[in-house]
């Protein structure tokens, strides 16, 4: 990265609203489609101008990244498709970077989504991977959420935590999705409502799970020659690093990858955790928002609770300031990618009534693919500010 | 249907791979023989509501939903299991870990279930 940086900027970021049940007409190739027209016109490029295509979507099958510039009208140069869920979005943004770096592409666009209701989730979760439909979905599972209460519970062990401390997670990301137009849950949420909500798989309750949802998110990324040209600031990955099944799944699971890439990633961001502006950390549940904050080193001597109550709740520090998806929904893969919309937004300085003063260095990650007891895949970026 | 339940092991190095690998994660061998995993410690558990009334899994039966108490199970063999577990299991408690085919339909997988260390197999509610 450090070697060619500066050639690739991300100038711009686009999404579709999130819909709890979307119409009939309304597929996973029109969600995508969507976001793609949205981040064009949000970076001021044109459809015909785009040399480059990837995708990630759960529920595009049959069709692929390919019919995808069909249907878009696209000419590639570049066409690319990634399967890896939470970890896509971030993974196809290396990808894209490198193609630009190496002239394989000037313009590219990084897309995802899908449509998917409760049955298509849980029909998708059973089949995740074969080890999941043969060892796990027949338990019954139900999904996902019953691993990540295992983890919150390892979690809560090993840092002394109560539901009131993981509660800091959701109730602070709830408070910025206030200001977020396209979030499903918007209104502040007090400790109490959070404490009675529905069980789901305790300890995790409603609002500890990822409300479902459809839509799309894009992001756009050019060469910096032809970035010039274009009005608003851009965005530049500054370091990026990635680990994918880094322990066979024998770890615990809430110490994770990131804490393998954490030293090179700050060393070749030339950069330090207390530098962010912001962070986007993929938040498919509150415990997994700790564990890799805390294993990129951004909780000052491991002290969790302090994080959580002080930073978190009382500073509403700026993480994942769209509400995260556990406010503003996950619309299957295009989580992976909501993150990283949310982050070139505030870097841009378009992010409304939400907008972080002096957004100038943020960090995005990735996290997901479940093999068998928990998350595979890490991916994590520096971005920064360039005008 | 309920059988012993075995984890795979490296017979070149002794790795305990549960689900099974192709490779050895630790020698990158593929030679595996069966270890039996009699019993393991409760380290985790949760309750899953049923989604729906029936579900339909991959391969084509339904399921009537029920609740289902699942937990982690560190094995004496070293690897966490996720089982099922009946009422009145705890963390904490030591389970037998037993293997149920995991459909009416031959497939690889398998459902662990883990009973408390004294009922006999016999006793088990669950049993089909």
């Amino acid at each position: 990265m450090t070697v060619r940086a500066g050639e690739a900027r991300i100038v711009g970021a686009g999404e579709t609203e999130y819909v709890r049940h979307p119409a009939v007409e309304r597929r996973t190739e029109t969600f995508i489609a969507e976001a793609v027209v949205n981040a064009l016109a949000n970076a001021g490029i044109h459809r015909n101008d785009v040399d480059g295509f990837a995708v990630s979507s759960f529920s595009l099958a049959p069709d692929h990244a390919i019919d995808l510039t069909w249907k878009l009208g696209m000419t590639v140069r570049w066409v690319m498709e990634d399967t890896n869920g939470g970890a896509s979005g971030m993974n196809m943004l290396q990808h894209a970077v490198r193609a630009i770096e190496a002239g394989d592409a000037e313009t590219i666009v990084v897309a995802s989504g899908d449509r998917i209701e409760k049955r298509e989730f849980h029909l998708m979760t059973d089949r995740y991977n074969r080890v999941g439909r043969d060892y796990l979905a027949p338990l019954p599972l139900n999904g996902p959420n019953a691993l990540f209460a295992f983890l919150t519970q390892r979690y809560a062990r090993q840092h002394d935590l109560a539901r009131e401390d993981f509660a800091c997670v959701p109730i602070s990301q709830r408070a910025w999705a206030g200001k977020n137009p396209g979030a499903v849950y918007r209104a502040p949420m007090s400790l109490e409502e959070y404490l009675d909500s529905v069980p789901i798989a305790p300890p995790l309750t409603r609002y500890d799970c990822v409300p479902i949802v459809s839509g799309g998110d894009a992001i756009v990324l050019t060469s910096d020659d032809k970035a010039k040209g274009l009005s608003g600031a851009g965005v530049r990955v500054r370091a990026y690093r990635a680990l994918f099944n880094d322990e066979n799944q024998d770890g615990d699971g809430v110490n994770t990858g990131f804490a393998k890439i954490r030293d090179d990633l700050w060393a070749a961001a030339e950069a330090r955790p207390e530098d962010l502006d912001a962070a986007f950390v993929y938040d498919d549940y509150p415990v997994m928002v700790l564990a890799q904050a805390g294993d990129l080193g951004m909780i000052p001597g491991g002290d969790v609770k302090t994080y959580l109550h002080k930073t978190l709740l009382e500073e509403n520090w700026p993480m994942n300031t769209s509400g995260g998806q556990l406010s503003a929904g996950q619309a299957g893969a295009a989580g992976g990618l909501h993150g990283l919309v949310e982050a070139v937004r505030q870097l841009r300085g378009e992010a409304g009534e939400r907008q972080v003063e002096r957004a100038e260095l943020a960090l995005a990650t990735g996290y997901g693919m479940v093999l068998y007891s928990h998350g595979s895949s890490h991916c994590a970026a520096v971005l920064e500010r360039v005008e | 249907m309920s059988a012993p339940f075995t984890v795979s092991e490296c017979a070149s190095c002794g790795y305990v791979a549960y689900p099974p690998r192709i490779l050895c994660p630790n020698c990158a061998a593929n030679d595996w023989k069966r270890r039996l995993t009699d019993n393991g410690v409760v380290t985790e558990i949760t309750v899953r509501r049923p989604v729906f009334k029936r579900r339909q899994l991959p391969w084509g039966n339904w399921l009537d939903q029920a609740e289902t108490r699942l937990a982690v199970v560190q094995s004496d063999a070293g690897v966490r299991i996720v089982a099922r577990v009946p009422e009145g299991v705890e963390i904490g408690d030591r389970v037998t870990l037993v293997a149920q085919a995991s459909t009416a339909i031959a497939l690889p997988g398998q459902v662990v279930e883990g009973r408390p260390v004294s009922a006999p197999v016999s006793d088990w509610p669950g049993r089909e």
